[in-house]
C-alpha cells in the first residue's frame, strides 16, 4: 500500500466532487419531475413520465455510456462544421458522468418529490391562505419545509444510490478510485489490496451519507418530540 | 438518427439476451436463498447469528456492485490457495464471477426485504398461534412466512427490475450480455444514441415485463384479500 494513499486520497475526493455536483442536478431534475407531473399541463406530465419511464428502467451504465459518446459525436460534428481538421471533441467524463447519474436518480427522486408534495396536509394550505400569503410565500414557507420531512427517507437512499453509481464514471475514463486501484495493481501485483481499499472508502462514505441522512431526519423532526 | 443502424444492430444485441437471463436468474436464485439463510439468522434471537447477517448486509449494502464485481474478478486470484482449491472453477470464469457477485449483492438488498415484511406480522396473530399450542418453527412457516412473503411481494419485484439493470454491469469484465455486445457495436459504428437508446429501449421493455407479471403474482397471492364482485 505505501506510495498508493496520495493517489487514493486525490481519487477519493474527485468521487467526493462528483457526488456533490450530482447531488445538485438530482435535487434540480428530482423537483422539476415533481412540478411536470403535478402540473396541470399535459404535455408537460407526459415529458415526466417518459423521463422517469426510460430512466428508472435502464442500466445507469447505459445512461453514462450514451452520455459520454452521444455528447462526444455531437460536439464532434458541430466542431467540424467550424474547423474539418477537428478529430474528436467530447465533455470531460466528469460532468458527462456526473449528469448520468443525476438522470437516473432524478427519476426516482421525481417519483418520491411527488408523492411527498401530495403529503402536505391541504388544512396547512388553507391557513397559509386564510393568513394571507401569497402562492409564493405558501410554496416556500409551507409546502417545502412540510413536504421536505415525508422526503427524506427515501431521498436518503437516493443519495446513497448516487455515491454508489460514482464508481460506473470509471468505465468512462474518469480517473477515480478504481482507475488508481487498477494501475496501483499493475506495479504492485496485489489486485485483492488495491480493490479492497476502494471498497472500504466507498463503506466510509456511504456511512457518512446515512449517518447524515439520520441527522437531518433527528432535525427535521424536532418539533415531535417533547419539549427538555 | 440513422433507423438502419439501429435495426442492423439490435437482432445482434438480442443475441445477448440469453447471457443477461441466465445472470438475472442465476442470480435472482441464489441471491434469494442466500437471504432466507441470512433472514433466519437476523432473526433468530441470538447475537452470534445476527450480528455477522448484520454486517453481512451493511457491507454489500454499501459498496457499489461495479467494487464487487471488480474485487472478485481481479482481486481473489491475488490467493495462490485460492487458486488450487475447487472455487476456482467458478472464479476463474467471468461468468462465474458476475453471477457471484450479483448473487451476493441480491442476497443483502433482499434479506432487509423480507425482515421489513416479517417485522410487519401482527404480533396478535402469533400470540393466538402461540396460544393454540403451535412451536414457534410452525408458528414462523404457517403465520409468518405467508404473511411476511405478501408484504414484501412488491419490493422484491423492485428488486429483480434492480438486478436486471445490474446485469449489464457483467458487460465490464468481458461478458457479452446486451451491454456487451452494444459497446462492440458502438466501436464498430461509432453511432452511440441509435445502438444505446434502443438498447435502453429493450430493458425498459423487460422491466415493464417484469412489473407487469409482478403484478399477476401479487393479485394472486393476495387474492383472498380483494373483495369478490356480485
Amino acid at each position: 500500500m505505501t506510495g498508493w494513499w496520495d493517489d487514493y486520497l486525490w481519487a477519493a475526493l474527485t468521487v467526493a466532487k462528483v457526488f456533490v455536483c450530482s447531488l445538485v442536478f438530482m435535487v434540480v431534475f428530482g423537483l422539476s419531475g415533481a412540478a411536470a407531473k403535478l402540473s396541470s399541463s399535459k404535455p408537460a406530465q407526459a415529458v415526466a413520465n417518459a423521463y422517469t419511464v426510460f430512466f428508472r428502467g435502464t442500466p445507469e451504465i447505459l445512461v453514462v455510456l450514451l452520455l459520454y459518446f452521444g455528447s462526444a459525436v455531437t460536439l464532434t460534428a458541430v466542431g467540424r462544421l467550424f474547423d474539418p481538421s477537428i478529430r474528436f471533441l467530447d465533455i470531460p467524463p466528469f460532468w458527462a458522468g456526473t449528469i448520468a447519474i443525476a438522470l437516473v436518480v432524478g427519476a426516482y427522486a421525481t417519483e418520491t418529490f411527488r408523492g411527498a408534495f401530495l403529503g402536505v396536509s391541504p388544512g396547512s394550505i388553507e391557513a397559509a391562505r386564510a393568513l394571507g400569503m401569497s402562492g409564493l410565500q405558501t410554496f416556500v414557507y409551507i409546502r417545502i419545509p412540510e413536504m421536505w420531512r415525508l422526503a427524506l427517507p427515501p431521498f436518503g437512499n437516493h443519495m446513497l444510490s448516487l455515491v454508489k453509481d460514482t464508481a460506473l464514471i470509471s468505465i468512462i475514463g474518469l480517473e477515480e478510485m478504481l482507475f488508481v486501484a487498477k494501475q496501483a495493481t499493475s506495479t504492485t501485483g496485489k489486485p485483492f489490496t488495491m480493490y479492497i481499499v476502494v471498497g472500504l472508502i466507498y463503506l466510509a462514505f456511504s456511512t457518512l451519507v446515512t449517518g447524515l441522512t439520520m441527522a437531518l431526519e433527528h432535525h427535521a423532526n424536532r418539533h415531535l418530540r417533547a419539549p427538555t | 438518427m440513422k433507423v438502419e443502424i439501429a435495426l442492423d444492430a439490435l437482432p445482434r444485441m438480442l443475441a445477448g439476451i440469453g447471457l443477461t437471463f441466465q445472470l438475472l436468474l442465476l442470480a435472482l436464485g441464489i441471491g434469494t436463498a442466500l437471504a432466507v439463510l441470512l433472514l433466519l439468522m437476523r432473526i433468530s434471537g441470538r447475537w452470534w447469528l445476527s450480528l455477522p447477517a448484520q454486517a453481512y448486509c451493511y457491507v454489500f449494502r454499501g459498496t457499489p456492485i461495479l467494487v464487487q464485481i471488480f474485487i472478485i474478478y481481479y482481486g481473489l486470484p491475488q490467493f495462490e490457495w485460492l487458486r488450487e482449491s475447487v472455487l476456482w472453477v467458478v472464479l476463474r470464469d467471468p461468468f462465474g464471477c458476475a453471477v457471484l457477485a450479483l448473487a451476493l449483492n441480491v442476497g443483502a438488498y433482499v434479506t432487509e426485504i423480507l425482515r421489513g415484511g416479517v417485522l410487519s406480522v401482527e404480533r396478535g396473530l402469533l400470540e393466538a398461534g402461540a396460544a393454540l399450542g403451535m412451536s414457534s418453527t410452525h408458528r414462523f412457516v404457517y403465520i409468518t412466512a405467508p404473511l411476511a412473503v405478501r408484504i414484501a411481494l412488491p419490493a422484491y419485484g423492485n428488486e429483480i427490475i434492480s438486478l436486471l439493470k445490474s446485469t449489464a454491469l457483467a458487460s465490464t469484465i468481458t461478458l457479452a450480455d446486451m451491454t456487451g455486445i452494444a459497446r462492440t457495436v458502438v466501436a464498430e459504428t461509432f453511432a452511440p444514441y441509435e445502438v444505446f437508446i434502443s438498447l435502453a429501449l429493450v430493458y425498459v421493455s423487460l422491466a415493464w415485463l417484469i412489473q407487469r407479471s409482478m403484478h399477476r403474482v401479487e393479485a394472486r397471492i393476495g387474492r383472498y384479500a380483494t373483495r369478490r364482485a356480485g
